[in-house]
């Protein structure tokens, strides 16, 4: 593989999962949500394979296999099965309306560029050049967190951050050791099982389980 | 040491005795088995004392990290024999005392709690140990003044008063040591080696930290307020274990980080020393003079001995830092001494406080009267305390008081101005403030225990039950033996107070009965004293009885009432009014007038009352508006918390951006 061709399919991979992020801002639909987060673990794949495929890694090929089966496949499967568990969680309900949840993405993006900068500087290749990509995806996450109501949405939030935690890591790294990737990817799988059960559960028992109502706990 | 070890082990006994047995026979049990304990600690102490040799032990297991050290030290032993014998006083008086949760067993082995971690206070010989026994103490204090919050509503706001304040007060004594601490290791063997290569700066700082909390123990002005609440809603028995020894730790403290660790210091540190001192007692005298409340007046009167205490340990320390090391042994020995005879003479006087309070119900001196008739012993015991705490010769008041004078007035021979206007200061406030002692006892007394009954509860007062009286009396004895034979005790404590710069000279002090002082040629002989006054009085009886005429009884004089009632007495608020009046620009009282008239003519009143409290202005002017502030603050915040998860998300989300823009 020629070190151009390698540059440019990191580039178009990594981008990917920026982009995938930055979708589930931009629909309504939570499917059409789970989607992205599938077609974003897809991308996240891709990267490791690249990554792998460039340093004849078998350890990271591996990886890349994982990732692929659980965030490509795995845990969009298990967050369909909660929507159809729960009816009523097909919109999103946005805190903050979709224009202005974009220009924040956009926002959020050029911050990370200007914070990962010095980062960048301490090893200047080819993966290391994109960190900010994953920075952004880690904060994208993060305000989708704090800006959607639903527990679905939600729980893509928190499994954008980790594809964006992942994704630094692999560019910074070339992969972690497979033991400690194995921990984390089965560590999110749990996550969402006990965030599925939660939610179907808080459903049957209170009829909803929107985070905004989750208020009445207080005092 | 083993004693020392085996008295702490006898409390812990006590502990499980009182956690396992049934509630009869509990409070036996482990009061026993706690007396037993303190006595082996008397005991050893005694022997660290009498020998002069220190005693240490470390174990590594009782504590992670570094382990617990513990030393007796001459120092350590005069308080460890102090608290063990008020112990052994309070734990007999407690058997008489308990009732209802008083028995519990959250009561009794929180009491065995507190007498273990006073004991190791003294002993403790590395920062860690220390600051767990410090802790230990505090915690358990303030719980126990809590064991009647449900019959008495105020303790609650006592212990929370008390426990900011100690535990800002350890805080400050943590930061100090830990500076210490910083270049040498955390036994007070390594800070000793390396003090004198610190910097003079950090030294200053390190003790003026330390300083603020030990103060705060003592009960020092500004740093009091916690004290006149938390002594008078603590059961007796508590009152009487914090106002005489915990408070003592205080004083220990001080000297320990100053005298002994630092080795002296510079002048200035001892002339705020002197100052807090000079504050305390005559803000502490002049609260005790106008106090109704008999317990608040016992903890007022706490905070005037401790100023005179710390004027004794400031004094001493400033003598030392101008190279006088002779006088300056002599002030810290009053000043121990002083310590020693308060432990026992208010140790006595709450108790007796508490004896009153079970007999009468009440303890306002304005509800009392008569109890000498009622409760002759109780009268007699808590005299003894009064006696002593006025320095009545031949009571120990009058001994510890006489020495601190003596150091404090040869120290003006051709000295440097500075110390000459500390010294000066020293012995005015120590005058006035005895002036003012005397008159609040005699209207303790007075009111409370003299003239006519004025209430009920004080006309129909029992006498309490024995162990209460013994527990009482075991105090009197060091009151009396200190007063008469001083020259037993003083050279123990002269022992004691050669820390630092006044081991210099060794002796200054003469052995025998008596009291002789070395090199400023200054004696007392109190058994001569006792012995002429004896005489006198005798004299007196003897002539009165030989020119004895017969009685002539006549009708009183009586101003046009019919028979004198209780009502027509003097009353607490009343004997107190003139001086009152007299420092009203410092105790700003609150006084109420209120005058109902008869229906038929206004000028004739039907009834009049009249009551004046005096609150505590520093509380007033200094901790109440930053309280507020806080209470402010604190609601401002609270609309920050709204129970939102999306707000607290967003806060987290806001703070790592804030991190990341930063750090970039």
């Amino acid at each position: 593989m020629s070190t151009s061709f390698y540059v440019g399919a990191l580039e178009l991979t990594t981008g990917a999962v920026l982009v995938c992020a930055v979708m589930t801002l931009w629909r309504r639909q939570v499917r059409t949500i789970v989607t992205m987060l599938r077609l974003q673990g897809v991308a996240l794949a891709s990267v490791a394979g690249v990554l792998a495929w460039h340093e004849r890694d078998l350890g990271l090929a591996i990886t890349a296999a994982l990732v692929l089966a659980v965030k490509g496949a795995l845990v969009p499967w298990l967050l369909r099965r909660v929507i159809r568990l729960d009816p009523r969680s097909r919109e999103t309900a946005p805190l903050i309306n979709v224009p202005a949840s974009l220009v924040s993405a956009a926002f959020l993006i050029v911050v990370s560029y200007v914070v990962s900068s010095k980062l960048t500087a301490l090893a200047p290749s080819a993966a290391s050049r994109l960190v900010p990509v994953g920075v952004a995806t880690v904060l994208v996450g993060y305000f989708m967190l704090v800006t959607r109501r639903r527990s679905v949405s939600q729980i893509v939030g928190l499994l954008l951050v980790d594809n964006g935690i992942g994704l630094v890591t692999f560019l910074l790294t070339a992969g972690v050791p497979l033991i400690v990737e194995l921990g984390s990817t089965l560590d999110v799988l749990l996550v969402v099982v006990v965030l599925q059960v939660l939610v179907v559960n808080a459903g049957a028992r209170h009829g909803s389980f929107d985070l905004d109502q989750m208020r009445e706990l207080h005092d | 040491m083993v004693l020392f070890l085996a008295g702490l082990g006898c409390c812990v006994l006590g502990l499980v005795a009182a956690m396992v047995l049934s509630i009869e026979r509990r409070v036996v049990v482990a009061s026993l088995s706690g007396s037993l304990g303190c006595l082996l600690t008397f005991v050893a102490a005694s022997h660290v004392l009498i020998s002069g040799r220190a005693a240490s032990f470390h174990s590594s297991l009782l504590l992670p990290l570094n382990g617990v050290s513990l030393t007796l030290d001459p120092l350590g032993a005069l308080f460890v024999a102090m608290t063990s014998f008020v112990g052994i006083a309070t734990l007999v008086y407690y058997v008489g005392y308990a009732k209802s949760e008083l028995r519990s067993r959250t009561a009794l082995s929180l009491l065995l709690l507190f007498l273990m971690s006073l004991l190791s206070v003294p002993a403790a010989s590395s920062v860690v140990t220390l600051m767990f026994s410090w802790e230990f103490m505090a915690l358990s204090s303030m719980l126990l003044i809590m064991v009647e919050q449900r019959r008495h509503v105020e303790a609650r706001s006592a212990a929370q008063w008390y426990g900011a304040m100690t535990q800002l007060g350890a805080a400050s004594i943590l930061l100090g040591l830990l500076l210490l601490s910083l270049k040498s290791g955390q036994t007070f063997g390594d800070i000793r080696a390396h003090a004198s290569a610190m910097s003079p700066t950090l030294r200053s700082f390190a003790f003026v930290l330390t300083l603020i909390g030990f103060a705060s123990k003592a009960g020092a002005v500004p740093f009091h307020v916690w004290l006149p609440k938390a002594h008078p809603e603590a059961p007796s028995h508590v009152s009487a274990l914090m106002s005489s020894a915990m408070v003592a730790m205080g004083v220990y403290g001080i000297v320990r980080v100053g005298d002994d660790l630092l080795a002296g210091g510079t002048l200035w540190w001892w002339v705020v020393v002197v100052a807090l001192g000079v504050v305390s007692a005559l803000f502490g005298a002049l609260h005790a003079v106008t106090s109704v409340d008999l317990k608040r007046l016992l903890a007022y009167s706490t905070i005037d001995i401790l100023g005179l205490v710390l004027i004794g340990v400031g004094c001493s320390g400033a003598l030392a830092a101008t190279g006088h090391p002779g006088d300056a042994h002599l002030a810290l020995i009053g000043a121990l001494l002083l310590v020693v005879s308060h432990a026992s003479f208010k140790g006595c006087l709450f108790l007796g406080a508490g004896a009153v309070e079970r007999a009468t119900g009440s303890r306002s001196l304005d509800q009392l009267g008569g109890l000498i008739r009622r409760i002759p012993i109780t009268t007699a015991l808590f005299g003894v305390g009064a006696l002593s705490i006025v320095a009545v010769p031949a009571f120990s008041g009058f001994t510890s008081e006489w020495l601190l004078l003596q150091g404090l007035l040869h120290g003006f021979v051709d000295k440097s101005s500075p110390t000459l206007i500390v010294l000066l200061v020293g012995v005015v406030a120590l005058a006035l403030t005895g002036g003012l002692t005397a008159v609040t006892f005699v209207k303790a007394i007075g009111i409370g225990f003299l003239g006519q009954a004025r209430s009920t509860g004080a006309a129909s007062a029992h006498e309490v039950p024995r162990a209460m009286q013994f527990g009482m009396g075991i105090l009197c004895i060091p009151c009396v033996a200190l007063g008469v034979a001083p020259g037993l005790v003083i050279p123990l404590v002269s022992r004691a107070a050669d820390v630092g710069s006044a081991s210099v000279v060794s002796r200054s002090v003469e052995n025998g009965i008596g009291l002789t002082l070395d090199h400023v040629r200054g004696a007392i002989e109190p058994m001569l004293l006792l012995a002429g006054f004896l005489m006198i009085v005798a004299l007196i009886s003897g002539v009165k009885s030989l020119l004895r005429r017969p009685a002539r009884k006549v009708e009183a004089w009586r101003g046009g009432g019919d028979r004198p009632t209780a009502r027509m007495q003097y009353t607490a608020t009343s004997y107190a009014e003139p001086l009152q009046r007299v420092f009203a620009d410092v105790l700003r009282p609150e006084i109420d007038v209120e005058v109902t008239h008869a229906v038929e003519s206004h000028y004739y009143e039907q009834s009049l009352s009249y009551e004046s409290r005096v609150d505590d202005a520093v509380e007033r002017l200094a901790y109440q508006p930053v309280i507020r502030t806080f209470t402010r603050v604190g609601l401002a915040a609270r609309r920050l918390q709204n129970g939102s998860v999306h707000r607290y998300l967003a806060f987290g989300f806001v703070a790592l951006l804030i991190v990341l823009v930063v750090l970039a």
